[in-house]
């Protein structure tokens, strides 16, 4: 088995922080004598007592990653912002040098995050494309090949042998996309986070990671903040934090384990005593918790999960007429529904409350709960607003549509489609 | 998997990302493998040099005709510097073609890193790529007003009296390749230091400015005073501008112990540029 194509054996990338060598020459040069010829150790106190460089002005923007990759194989690496993925990336396509470590490999790298790259724009676009072409790696015989396609791809045949500066910008961006779309690497590096375009663009990305890999088998590395896209395109993930590997392997395990962490489960809020509990003469809120009904309490809160809230109040007053209304808002503010109680004649005590919001109901997203009490259905008690928040995320099974899904609902309601047998002419 | 297997396949590996740059990794097989990029980079900065411009490529010799017309006025007209037989056109025609093929590569040169941040901070290749292409262009652009300097001398030998050697002119060869290995190292250097200190970048244009008057472009050697010699004489560039003059004109204080000094500056510039260059650029990412 020699089909592993890349290798990363204990990667680790420190910077230095604040003014890096203030740029002043005088400074290195002390540096210099006092280590060099002097043979201080730690030169920096000798020459700057305030000043010391120590372990607080390094940061470890990678430490110890591991990881190797075999042919046609697709590597997801997700992680939180600053988590250190982009680093990883530059590292692997030799922009930056590792502190330590070792990266071997196989094949060509190209990366599609760089886009336009080497760009005159006083030339025109024919020539754009050459050099695109040969700053990102490919020969000059396979640009000449591609020429036409990527021509073709890039939709701006009418202004081939216009200057670029006078492209609009979404022309600019086709073309340079075009340009990178055509390299045939061996090792395929997609970093979604720089790829600033329009929805449009971010599609044709994905569009061309999963050519790339179902297509031609070729070994992808994808740093994305979309799950659902690294989900469905990658056979393994990596999740990275704060520079080192928190969890790796199958892709599903990975992202459940990140958002286990990033979404908690244990959505609750209890008062112990009746005067801590918010509220306020009438009304005493004293527990307030959201329930995912989940068979597997290692999985995720995602849109096909059951929720149950359930309450418990304090009534202060006798024998009124008393409702609550539980209200879901989007992290926008839209009320997303109002599901009222019964309005009912309580006596003064303790009364409990519970809803069941079925799965397959809510869209995925970020929403909070407020809960309402009225007397006499219309006069209110007590608002207690934004008690619980909670976030959904997101499930597809096997669609490749990867931009958020609209809606603030997303029933599954069967919609279903019969070919009809008719004569057209007969309509 | 057997041992011998894992061995073969440790030796398989095409490419290795170290954290250590050594001094000496040029890997010429990979700058081969550039070449088409190194011709295609030095075609776009001379395209763009040129794009939306009136007189395009003739300002490369607008340039020194201008420059040369200022000097004859300055130099030869108000100060009275002589130029003996020699037309005071051509004299310092010879000597400002030469000077500008050093001034351009070095200052070029030494943009190496400032200019490029946007493409080194996005993709691989070696860094040197670029400055090997500013070599190309400036000898494209020097051989531009070369041919200048031959259409000059041409009309010169025929209405005047200038004794045409034809044996004499490829002495211009080596003096090319010495001044352009000078400029080149130098610009090297400045590229790694500029972008560790930006303030360095003023100190560039004052070196130039400076040093031109410590090169016999205007002068000859033998007009500067005997107390006063040496100071030219420590300039490696000078002996070149000697020699280069020869070449045309016949003329010039010939000595080849001079020459040999400049030709070891070189060397040894070039190298420790190409050194530097190689030891720091993966470095000066981090930090540019």
């Amino acid at each position: 088995m020699s089909d592993i194509v890349i290798q990363a054996e204990n990667i680790s990338k420190m910077y230095q922080l604040g003014s890096i060598g203030s740029g002043s020459l005088r400074r290195d040069m002390q540096y210099w004598w006092e280590r060099e010829i002097l043979k201080r150790e730690n030169p920096n106190q000798y020459i700057n007592g305030s000043n010391k460089i120590d372990n607080a002005d390094m940061i470890w923007a990678l430490k110890n990653v591991n990881f190797e990759l075999k042919q046609g194989e697709a590597l997801g690496i997700i992680g939180s912002n600053g988590a250190g993925k982009s680093t990883l990336l530059k590292v692997i396509s030799r922009i930056i040098k590792p502190t330590e470590g070792i990266v071997r490999g196989r094949g060509r790298i190209s990366s599609l995050l760089e886009v336009g790259t080497g760009f005159h724009p006083e030339l025109t676009g024919r020539e754009n494309i050459f050099i695109s072409g040969l700053i990102l790696g490919m020969k000059k015989t396979e640009i000449f090949a591609k020429f036409d396609e990527i021509v073709d791809f890039s939709g701006v045949e009418a202004f081939i042998d216009t200057p670029v500066k006078r492209y609009s910008s979404g022309m600019y961006v086709r073309l340079a996309f075009a340009v990178a779309a055509h390299l045939e690497p061996d090792i395929l590096i997609v970093d979604e986070v720089l790829a600033v375009g329009d929805a449009d663009f971010q599609k044709k990305c994905l569009g061309k990671m999963n050519d790339a890999t179902s297509k031609s088998g070729r070994t992808v590395i994808f740093v994305s903040h979309n799950l659902q896209a690294v989900n469905n395109l990658c056979t393994k993930a990596l999740w990275l934090d704060k520079g080192s590997i928190r969890s790796k392997g199958n892709t599903k395990t990975v992202i459940n384990d990140y958002l286990n962490t990033l979404h908690k489960k244990g959505w609750v809020k209890k008062y112990p005593t009746l005067n801590e509990a918010p509220g306020n003469d009438f009304i005493r809120v004293m527990y307030v918790e959201l329930i995912a009904g989940l068979k597997d309490p290692n999985d995720v809160v995602d849109i096909r999960t059951p929720l149950t809230v359930k309450f418990r109040f304090y009534n202060a007053s006798d024998n009124i007429v008393l409702s609550t209304d539980l209200l879901l808002f989007t992290l926008a503010g839209e009320c997303i529904f109002d599901i009222p109680s019964k309005p009912a004649s309580y006596k003064k005590g303790i009364i409990e409350g519970e809803c069941k919001i079925p799965g397959n109901f809510l869209n995925d997203g970020s929403y909070y709960f407020t809960l309402y009490f009225a007397k006499d259905t219309s006069s209110e008690l007590f608002s207690y607003e934004e008690c619980l928040m909670f976030d959904i995320a997101d499930y597809r099974d096997s669609i490749n549509w990867y931009d958020k899904w609209w809606g603030y609902v997303r029933p599954d309601f069967p919609l279903l489609l019969n070919p009809v047998e008719n004569d057209l002419k007969n309509l | 998997m057997s041992k011998k297997e894992i061995d073969h396949e440790l030796l398989n590996w095409e490419w290795e990302i170290k954290p250590e740059t050594s001094w000496w990794n040029l890997n010429f097989k990979e700058l081969v493998s550039y070449k088409d990029l190194i011709l295609q980079l030095a075609r776009k900065e001379f395209l763009g040099l040129y794009q939306q411009t009136l007189l395009g490529p003739f300002w490369a010799l607008l340039q020194p005709l201008l420059t040369v017309i200022t000097y004859v006025i300055v130099f030869n007209r108000v100060i009275g510097i002589s130029t003996g037989s020699v037309p005071p056109f051509l004299f310092n025609l010879i000597g400002i073609t030469l000077w500008n093929l050093f001034s351009e590569m070095f200052l070029q040169t030494s943009k190496t890193f400032s200019l490029n941040v946007e493409i080194f901070s996005k993709v691989y290749f070696p860094r040197i790529i670029v400055a090997i292409s500013t070599l190309w262009l400036q000898l494209i652009l020097f051989s531009i007003q070369l041919l200048l300097l031959f259409a000059t001398y041409l009309y010169f030998s025929i209405i005047g009296d200038l004794h045409f050697d034809i044996s004499r002119i490829f002495l211009i060869f080596p003096i090319i390749v010495i001044t352009t290995g000078i400029g080149f190292g130098g610009g090297l250097i400045f590229s790694v230091l500029t972008a560790k200190y930006r303030d360095l970048t003023a100190l560039i244009q004052l070196i130039i400015r400076l040093l031109m008057f410590v090169c016999p472009i205007f002068y000859t050697l033998s007009m500067v005073p005997e107390n006063m010699q040496w100071l030219v004489i420590i300039n490696p560039l000078s002996s070149l501008f000697e020699y280069f003059r020869f070449a045309f004109l016949g003329t010039g204080t010939l000595n080849t112990f001079l020459l040999m000094y400049s030709a070891v500056f070189m060397v040894i510039i070039g190298c420790f540029g190409i050194m530097l260059f190689n030891k720091m650029s993966d470095k000066l990412i981090d930090i540019l």
